[in-house]
């Protein structure tokens, strides 16, 4: 380890702590209809777009209403993307002359992206045109974001309303995230991207001639404004196979850097757009610190195993020590130009995230390294998260965390005023065992039958992580890969879709019944029986339940595939 | 053919969505014994 690797984290960090409060204003602004500098120039639009699609904005949803109108805009979304995948062979903007796609790979494409998972099982420059990459992916990049968003306010509405039957209207909701939020950042991001070396045009693949005579097919395309949105969405899909790694995607350390700030800044912000509609920004700090703890310690394990190396390479006399001319540690899979903290770093953040954006390769990360990784997924992904599915996700934890707390102390569970009864207990544990259902079931499944062997790049555990990682990684909307397990099969692409299905709409629905039942109770005023949810012992609570209910429902099938093999490593065998 | 039949897994899917919400719904319905408010 260095001390400039550690500098980079620490900016990082900086950045986003910076960022966190200016950002959360103004989402609470922009969802409350409120006046913000784009208004002016926007708001004309949006009110043009609720006239053409009939949609009265003072009108508002029930839960039940605005989860119908969620999960139709998503099947309308899925069955558009299928469709356009498979026709793209008869669609302009296909310089290179693609062939449609195929259905099950189409189907698996269309539900990755609508689902905000951004699993890809193709490689995004030799299997999608220009129109695909724009017209079918990024524009479900901007809606999933956007509809995650408006999940995530909807559930704080659900805290911060008292005896209300709506929890808001999805329409608008989904409209002003895109509008107000994703658009404007990803202009600025695109073009700043594009001042690094991202690519930004509609010309097909470059052919040029190299030193041997041969001929080389550059790949490019309309990749900076994808890029933007692939980042800043929480969605991860690349333009490029090598997704981050590669130049046209991530060309320097700043760019690296950028990327990462785009991925955290919105669930970041989230937590304090919470505290200030709950009436208490303290609360969305305590949120924070508990995303900033668990995403600390998994990025200085991930970059203090990476930096050790492996020993297998040591017992071979090569120094692992980093030095001027070296970086040291375990390199393989990783770009030069952004070393082992760089990468540790993305890694981390692409994983706490559920952006699935990869800079490295995790399959050649060190085994427990690629344990955290997976750990980061498991505990669906509350450090921070996607826009919107984060919040949502440490909100779930927070309402185990009260019924926990209240059960030692004998008191009826409270959060932010709202009583925790029954009924909310049993959406949130609906919303909290979908993911490990999809993902366990379904590793459990494609380990015993022979379709899903048939997919594996390597025998004994870290053959058993490449499943598990994928299903985890589909599960739970991350979508980055672990590599080494060749997914487009009829049986990987159907089963995927499925677990992105149910770690998708199976979590959002439950949560919007807490929001309804919540909004419908009213504000219960503090007392001094009241458990304080604003100060550090609760932080350590939520900490502790996290924790434990993440390795109560995971451990077991971690042992059994990064823990296992980092104890063969030590014992010699190298898988 | 397999475009029709993905067509009918993908509405399919999302009407069991659908089915799943209103079954929340039911859920939801609070115990009458149940306290609601102080």
């Amino acid at each position: 380890m260095t001390v400039i690797g550690w500098l980079q984290i620490a900016l990082f960090v900086l950045i986003i702590g910076l960022l966190t409060r200016p950002f959360g204003g103004y989402l609470v602004r922009v969802y409350a209809g409120e006046r913000t500098v784009l208004r002016p120039l926007l708001g004309p639009l949006e009110a043009a777009l609720y006239r053409a699609a009939g949609i009265e904005p003072k009108t508002e949803q029930s839960w039940l209403g605005y989860s119908v109108a969620f999960l139709i805009f998503h099947a309308i979304g899925t069955i558009a993307l299928y469709a356009l995948l498979r026709l793209q062979s008869s669609l302009p903007l296909n310089p290179q002359h693609l062939s449609e796609v195929s259905p099950d790979l189409a189907l698996n494409s269309a539900v990755s992206f609508v689902t905000n998972t951004s699993w890809q099982s193709y490689a995004g420059e030799t299997t999608l045109s220009y129109a695909s990459q724009m017209a079918g992916i990024t524009v479900q990049s901007f809606l999933s974001a956007a509809s995650g968003m408006a999940v995530a306010i909807a559930f704080i509405r659900g805290f911060a309303r008292t005896r209300s039957a709506t929890i808001g209207n999805f329409w608008v909701d989904v409209t002003r995230g895109t509008l107000y939020v994703l658009l404007p950042v990803c202009v600025v991001a695109a073009l700043f991207l594009m001042t690094q070396g991202v690519p930004q045009t509609f010309a097909p693949s470059a052919e040029v001639a190299t030193l041997e005579n041969g001929l080389q097919i550059i790949a490019r395309g309309p990749v900076a404004t994808q890029e933007a949105i692939k980042l800043l969405s929480g969605d991860g899909g690349g333009f490029f196979n090598a997704n981050s790694a590669h130049p046209f995607e991530n060309p320097t350390p700043l760019a690296n850097l950028a990327e990462m700030v785009l991925i955290f800044v919105l669930g970041a912000a989230l937590t304090n757009c919470f505290g200030r509609m709950v009436g208490s920004e303290r609360q969305g700090w305590i949120l924070l610190g508990v995303m900033a703890i668990l995403f600390g310690l998994g990025v200085a394990g991930i970059y203090a195993l990476e930096a050790r190396g492996n020993p297998a390479v040591s017992a071979l006399q090569v120094d692992a020590v980093a030095n001027a001319q070296r970086p040291g540690g375990n390199m393989e899979g990783k770009e030069v130009r952004f070393g082992i903290a760089g990468s540790a770093l993305f890694a981390d953040v692409a994983t706490a995230s559920s952006d699935g954006a990869v800079n490295a390769m995790h399959d050649s990360f060190m085994p427990l390294s690629g344990g955290i990784l997976l750990a980061n997924m498991m505990v669906d992904e509350v450090i921070v998260g996607a826009p919107g599915s984060g919040l949502f996700g440490m909100l779930l934890f927070c309402v185990v965390a009260v019924l926990m707390a209240g059960l030692m102390i004998g008191r009826t569970p409270e959060y932010v005023g709202k009583k925790i009864g029954s009924s909310e207990i049993k959406m949130t544990i609906l919303a909290l065992m979908s993911v490990p259902a999809a993902t366990l079931g379904l590793t459990a499944f494609a380990c015993v039958v022979e379709r899903g062997l048939a997919g594996l790049g390597n025998a004994g555990p870290h053959g058993y992580s490449e499943i598990l990682y994928a299903y985890t990684s589909a599960a739970a909307t991350n979508g980055s890969a672990f590599a080494g397990l060749s997914t487009n099969s009829a049986f990987y692409n159907l089963t995927l879709a499925l677990g992105m299905f149910m770690g998708r709409f199976l979590v959002i629905i439950p949560v919007l019944a807490v929001a309804g039942s919540l909004a419908a109770q009213p504000i219960i005023p503090r007392s001094s029986g009241t458990l304080p949810t604003d100060r550090a012992l609760f932080l350590g609570f939520l900490l502790g339940v996290i924790v434990i209910v993440g390795g109560l429902t995971y451990l077991p099938a971690l042992a059994l595939g990064p823990i296992v093999e980092n104890l063969q490593m030590w014992a010699g065998a190298l898988h | 053919m397999f475009d029709l039949i993905i067509l009918a897994l993908v509405v399919g899917c999302f009407a069991l969505a659908i089915a799943y919400a209103h079954l929340c719904d039911d859920l939801l319905a609070r115990p009458a014994d149940e306290d609601v408010a102080p």
